[in-house]
């Protein structure tokens, strides 16, 4: 512990001074040694960020590195409140029954075999993450894999590992799928239909390529679990098992998460229709949800707030924006912006090369917030280096999604469901078990996604 | 009036060591839902109750699923307490135990045990030993007494 403690303040004393060195200004260098303060209190102290987030911005204050205004304009409101209202529905539609009768769906899928159940699990992990977050999404499909893989009694391992590659992967397809989906589309001004258009079809290429990886690589589990459906006679007795009724409430709910998502996807057009701000709509939709569930409820509703919104994450989340837009305010990120262009000779595809890979190898160690939360005032200094932007906001969202499936601390998703499994069935999964399968779905997925970035005109 | 006076100081206890199946059988026999867990230098180092065995049972994920699928109980259940022999009471305990000593009064045991949900808490001496417990039910009792009623 005061090992890694010395090494936090060492790293970032070190960056701060060498930033310095190369010509910041004594502002600018501080505001990186703190912001690297945050970032390195994710990955060694993980308990304590927050404490890190909340003590490093006081500094920043404190030393007039920014002032109050610029600290509340960068810590991002908006996106905090879109996430509120969007685990407030979450919240609805987990008392509702959603996520037990999703369950209950995909093990009722007729005449399984095991390559339906691999396609079936990808795809539906993808579209699940796409619809609502990675993290909440990942547990009702490891609860889905595990009732199957008990039934059948074979090892869960390999079947979860394919759901949360596909569920990092399908969390890029989406505004809602992962924090840092929202997050690029604030900053960049791309919106809902943006990222249906051009992030969900690359998405859906690398789900493809995956699928097909996993397909190979799993081969003598695959064997295994038909043999299993043969012998026990698929899945009828365990269908036979489920009682989960569409209720009405169920229903309801339904109707209000998926006129929410309707509106979110149309959120564009209609803030050109009414002549609003871009994003209006997009961050005000559900928050009316939100408003709306918590008259219908509303002897629930302080739970639904207390307890159904993570405090602790969002409240890292506001800071460590604050303190990224720090890096803005001070001009470092333009100098660093400058600098990056300059090595790349001003060459777009570099750049887009650049962001696309650093940001997937960060974001294997990193939390993929950090990260982006990092790049996003550097890119946007490439703006005033006349640079076409979109397809590096493409390179950082890919990167900071895919690069979540190479490690098995890569994403909040891995931990979550490998958590699972730990408690349910003891199953201790090796760092390299999971980091060789990792490691070759990461590789070639942000292939897929860099000859796309980078040969497609679509993406420019 | 202080926790001393009303305090049982005959303390049935189990040690960390103890298998889960065996805690649950005293459980139901003295027919409590938790007891101290205290190690061989008698200082307490948790709580085990039917709590833990409840939560050890049931899927972890079962919270946010939201609810069961099944019309009858899962394999899994029955799987998960044949295994309760193999587990020990310190692999389900509760650690992080509510505690009260000697001298605090009545009145704020009470609303130790109302503001931390928990059911009955261990009295502990400065050196961290068990030295009694305290139940709700011995607080309601002497709220009763002094109203003039009197509680079996």
């Amino acid at each position: 512990m005061v090992k890694k403690f010395i090494l936090l303040i060492f790293i970032s004393l070190g960056l701060g001074i060498l930033t310095k060195h190369i010509g910041l200004n004594s502002q600018q260098a501080l505001a990186i040694s703190i912001f690297s303060v945050s970032i390195l209190g994710t990955l060694f102290f993980w308990d304590f960020r927050l404490s890190f987030a909340f003590l490093g911005t006081s500094v920043l204050l404190i030393s007039r590195t920014i002032d109050l205004e610029n600290i509340i304009k960068f810590s991002s409101l908006e996106v905090i409140l879109f996430l509120i209202g969007m685990m407030v529905l979450i919240g609805l539609l987990k008392e509702a029954g959603l996520f037990a009768w999703l369950v209950s769906l995909i093990l009722r899928i007729r005449n399984l075999t095991a390559k339906k159940f691999l396609i079936a699990i990808s795809v539906i992990s993808a579209l699940l993450a796409c619809a609502v977050d990675e993290v909440t999404s990942i547990i009702f499909m490891v609860a889905a894999i595990l009732e199957i893989c008990d039934y059948f009694e074979v090892d869960p391992t390999p079947f979860l590992i394919i759901s949360v590659l596909a569920t990092n992967i399908g969390s890029s397809g989406t505004v809602l799928g992962n924090p840092i989906g929202i997050l690029i589309a604030t900053k960049s001004g791309l919106s809902f239909e943006d990222f249906i258009t051009k992030a969900f079809p690359l998405m859906f290429l690398c789900l493809m390529t995956t699928i097909c990886i996993v397909g190979i690589w799993y081969r003598k589990t695959l064997r295994e679990l038909d043999n299993k459906i043969k012998e026990l006679g698929a899945n009828e007795i365990l269908i036979r098992l489920i009682s989960i009724p569409l209720e009405k409430q169920l229903k309801i709910c339904l109707g209000i998460f998926g006129t929410t998502l309707f509106f979110i996807s149309l959120h564009h057009r209609l803030e050109l229709f009414w002549g609003l701000e871009p994003n209006t709509i997009l961050l005000v939709v559900p928050l009316i949800s939100a408003g709306l569930v918590m008259i219908w409820k509303w002897r629930r509703a302080r739970d639904y707030i207390e307890k159904d919104v993570e405090w602790w994450t969002l409240l890292f989340f506001l800071l460590l924006f604050a303190q990224a837009g720090t890096l803005k305010y001070t001009g470092a990120t333009d100098v660093l912006a400058k600098n990056l262009a300059r090595l790349a000779s001003n060459s777009l595809p570099v750049l887009i090369s650049i962001v696309l890979w650093v940001s997937t190898i960060g974001s294997s160690i990193l939390d993929n917030v950090v990260l982006v939360a990092a790049f996003i005032p550097v890119i946007q200094s490439f703006q005033s280096l006349n640079l076409n932007l979109q397809p590096l906001w493409w390179a950082l969202l890919f990167g900071g999604c895919l690069g979540g499936n190479i490690t098995m601390v890569g994403s909040t998703a891995n931990i979550v469901a490998l958590g699972i499994l730990e408690k349910e069935k003891n199953i201790h999964v090796t760092f390299f078990r999971w980091f060789w399968i990792g490691l070759t779905v990461g590789l070639i997925t942000t292939a897929v996604a860099w000859l796309a970035l980078l040969f497609l005109p679509f993406y420019r | 009036m202080k926790v001393k006076e009303i305090m049982v100081k005959d303390v049935t206890s189990i040690s960390p060591e103890t298998g889960a199946d065996e805690a649950l059988d005293l459980l139901q026999k003295m027919q409590i839902s938790g007891l101290p867990v205290i190690d061989e230098n008698g200082k307490l180092v948790g709580m085990f109750t039917e709590k833990n065995i409840l939560s050890y049972i049931l899927p972890s994920y079962i919270e946010k699923v939201g609810r069961f699928i099944y019309e009858e109980n899962p394999k899994s259940t029955k799987k998960k307490f044949m295994e309760l022999n193999k587990i020990k009471v310190r692999q389900l305990m509760r650690k992080d135990v509510v505690t009260t000593t000697e001298d605090t009064t009545v009145c704020e045991a009470a609303r130790v045990m109302l503001t931390q949900k928990a059911r009955r808490i261990p009295v502990v001496d400065k050196s961290g030993k068990v030295v009694g417990i305290v139940a709700r039910c011995d607080i309601l009792k002497v709220f009763a007494k002094e109203a003039g009623k009197s509680i079996s």
